[in-house]
């Protein structure tokens, strides 16, 4: 499930007061996401959460929820690191 | 090594098509390298001139016995795909004619693309579509209406998977080839757009081999030479610089997937390093992308010493953004000499002017105040000033004069009209009389595109009518304007949408002034939400929604919205309030 805080950095990125984010909510299907400003988006929360991800990574990302895991994935890594 | 080849077989023999040149390559040079394709996450795969070609004759066999002839037009919708080169190439090798379509982005509603298609369908007399199984379902009502001129939908992937060896029909292909001759419609390019305002550009094979003759030359392109590409090749700038091009001077080509690019830029880096690639181009919007987006930890291990040149081309070329690349990549090898720019059209086949290789392009700092009045003058302390980029001279075959409204030449440091005669111009746009007319004076073709000659260099300003272009592509504000209209709360016939700079960006954002009876902070946000989600449906990023009551926008003495006019009020109207 998409967290209260993943969700917050995204809204506020893409300046929406409010959006549905769940999921299975795929980037195309949020306003203002495009391909353009999607690693602007990436960056943003790579910095929040303090983690960085791969290219390869970020590829493979199909939803919001796979986004999700990835960055659970990274704090994982990163707290035991 | 080019030149030879040249000389020896394709200038002399004026009757060449595009496939006797890959043919030539791959009977004299079997194992040469022709297209490496690039794949982050699958894996690359490289074609030989014999591979490719064997290839293209496997498909062009298929297409034949599914009923493609001679001289139809043969739509290909692909995402990035290895099998994409020998498809494309096996229309050519039955002298059909191949055009490239973009596949739809998700955000695009599928009856907008169906709708979109149908269109261009009509217009541009489209006979086939080539396409991946999962668009199938989109497309296949298009086919069985009875209004539609689409013959059948063809799916080559499926073919090529799990395919025995048969021998191809080299004789019948070659048959059907030879009913065509250098001056036959190669293939087809349409401008940018989504609900039927494409224009179809017809490039002979005559036209294509003209302008990479000449191209070739003003870049001074060698055997040592490797092209890199992220462009999408439904794209004039990738098609013919990065994908003919090289194919038809036997240079390699990496093609990278568009998609991957813009999700991890990087990549272009990577190739470059990895294959030492010496020729990229680029839009304006690149040089910021790839300069902000690109961490320094991915930076390691990668040297861009090898490239000759980034081509600056699609956009109006800023400086700040080769400033800023050349400040970010200097260490890794960018010279400020391989910044290079050019000026390019669909309906040139491409290029008309290019910067000289190896030298650093010219720079003129201009008044402001008097550029906007037509008058380019050198600034003066305290004036307000533009930095303009020139983009060379013109290439062999090719004229510019700079022209007023009544299409009489202005002189040297004085904007207008950029008009066009080359030895590589299109044909005219498919199945347009009218607009191909519109567009010729006395045997100029009228751009669209302001400018101004300085010191014999050639300056592009941006464009003269309202067409928006973010990201190198072309947006028609109508298009965004009619989706617009029909947004419950919005007053119909009452929408203004443009381009706005953006100088973080490099390119253009697209802004939209909607009147409506909405007062409310909350009924706002609604609707300005809905305004995104109805650009969403065309593919189109709204950057800036501005909601006004009714009878704000101004109208020009046609009586229609004055887009330049509502972009010039809304714009005082947010440095007001954000001095305020």
């Amino acid at each position: 499930m998409i967290s209260e805080r993943l969700k917050k950095i995204i809204l506020l990125e893409l300046k929406l007061d409010n959006f549905d984010l769940e999921d299975t909510t795929q980037a195309y299907q949020v306003p203002g996401w495009d391909s353009l400003n999607h690693v602007s988006i990436l960056s943003k929360i790579e910095k929040a959460y303090g983690v960085r991800f791969k290219s390869v990574e970020v590829l493979r990302l199909k939803n919001l929820g796979d986004l999700q895991d990835l960055v659970n994935k990274k704090i994982e890594g990163h707290n035991r690191g | 090594m080019v030149d030879k080849l040249y000389n020896s077989h394709m200038i002399a023999n004026n009757h060449l098509l595009l496939w006797d040149c890959w043919e030539y390559y791959a009977k004299n040079f079997p194992k040469r390298q022709a297209i490496i394709h690039w794949d982050i996450v699958g894996k690359p795969f490289t074609w030989t001139y014999r591979g490719l070609i064997e290839e293209a004759l496997s498909i062009a066999d298929s297409l034949m016995r599914q009923g493609v002839k001679t001289g139809d037009v043969c739509a290909l919708i692909f995402r990035h795909n290895k099998y994409f080169s020998p498809s494309y190439m096996a229309v050519a090798a039955i002298g059909a004619i191949p055009a490239i379509l973009a596949y739809p982005n998700p955000r695009l509603h599928p009856d907008k693309f169906r709708d979109g298609l149908s269109g261009m369908a009509q217009k541009s007399g489209l006979d086939w579509i080539m396409t991946e199984k999962e668009l199938e379902p989109v497309i296949k009502p298009l086919v069985l209406g009875r209004k539609g001129s689409i013959k059948g939908i063809l799916l080559p992937l499926e073919w090529i998977t799990g395919r025995k060896f048969v021998k191809p029909r080299y004789e019948t292909i070659r048959k059907s080839r030879d009913k065509i001759n250098s001056n036959s419609p190669f293939l087809l390019q349409h401008s940018s757009g989504t609900t039927g305002l494409q224009k179809a550009v017809v490039l002979s094979h005559n036209s294509v081999l003209e302008h990479i003759k000449r191209y070739r030359q003003a870049i001074e392109l060698s055997e040592n030479d490797r092209i890199v590409n992220w462009l999408p090749l439904y794209h004039d700038m990738g098609l013919i610089a990065a994908f003919h091009m090289p194919l038809a001077c036997g240079i390699p080509s990496i093609q990278i997937d568009p998609f991957q690019w813009v999700c991890a830029p990087v990549i272009l880096l990577q190739a470059i390093s990895q294959k030492n690639a010496t020729l990229t181009w680029l839009p304006n919007f690149a040089y910021n992308f790839m300069a902000d987006r690109i961490r320094e930890e991915e930076m390691e291990n990668i040297s861009l010493l090898s490239m000759r040149m980034f081509i600056n081309c699609s956009e109006v070329v800023r400086s700040e953004s080769h400033k800023k690349f050349l400040n970010r990549f200097r260490k890794y090898g960018v010279k400020k000499e391989s910044l290079a720019a050019c000026y390019a059209l669909a309906e040139t086949t491409f290029a008309v002017t290019q910067t000289k290789p190896g030298a650093v392009v010219a720079s003129f700092t201009v008044d402001s105040d008097c550029l906007a009045k037509g008058i380019v003058r050198p600034v003066k302390k305290a004036q307000s000033s533009k930095v303009c980029i020139s983009s060379g001279r013109p290439i062999s075959g090719c004229s510019i004069k700079i022209v007023n409204e009544k299409i009489a030449e202005l002189p040297e440091n004085r904007v207008g009209t950029v008009a066009i005669k080359s030895a590589s111009l299109f044909n005219g746009y498919r199945n347009n009389p009218k607009k191909t007319k519109q567009v010729f004076k006395n045997g100029w073709y009228i751009s669209g595109d302001l400018g101004f000659c300085h010191n014999g260099e050639y300056f592009i300003l941006g464009r003269k009518d309202d067409v928006i272009i973010v990201a190198g592509s072309n947006i028609f504000p109508e298009d965004i304007e009619n989706a617009i209209n029909k947004v419950k709360g919005v007053i119909p016939g009452r929408v203004a949408a443009f381009g706005v700079e953006n100088l973080t960006t490099g390119t253009q954002g697209v802004c939209v002034v909607a009147e409506t009876c909405c007062v409310g902070k909350k009924d706002k946000n609604i609707l300005a939400l809905a305004i995104k989600q109805a650009a969403m449906n065309i593919d189109v990023t709204i950057s800036m929604v501005h909601l006004v009551p009714p009878r704000w926008l101004i109208k020009s003495s046609s009586g229609k919205i004055s887009r330049k006019v509502n972009k010039e009020r809304i714009l005082a109207q947010i440095v007001t309030q954000g001095n305020k």
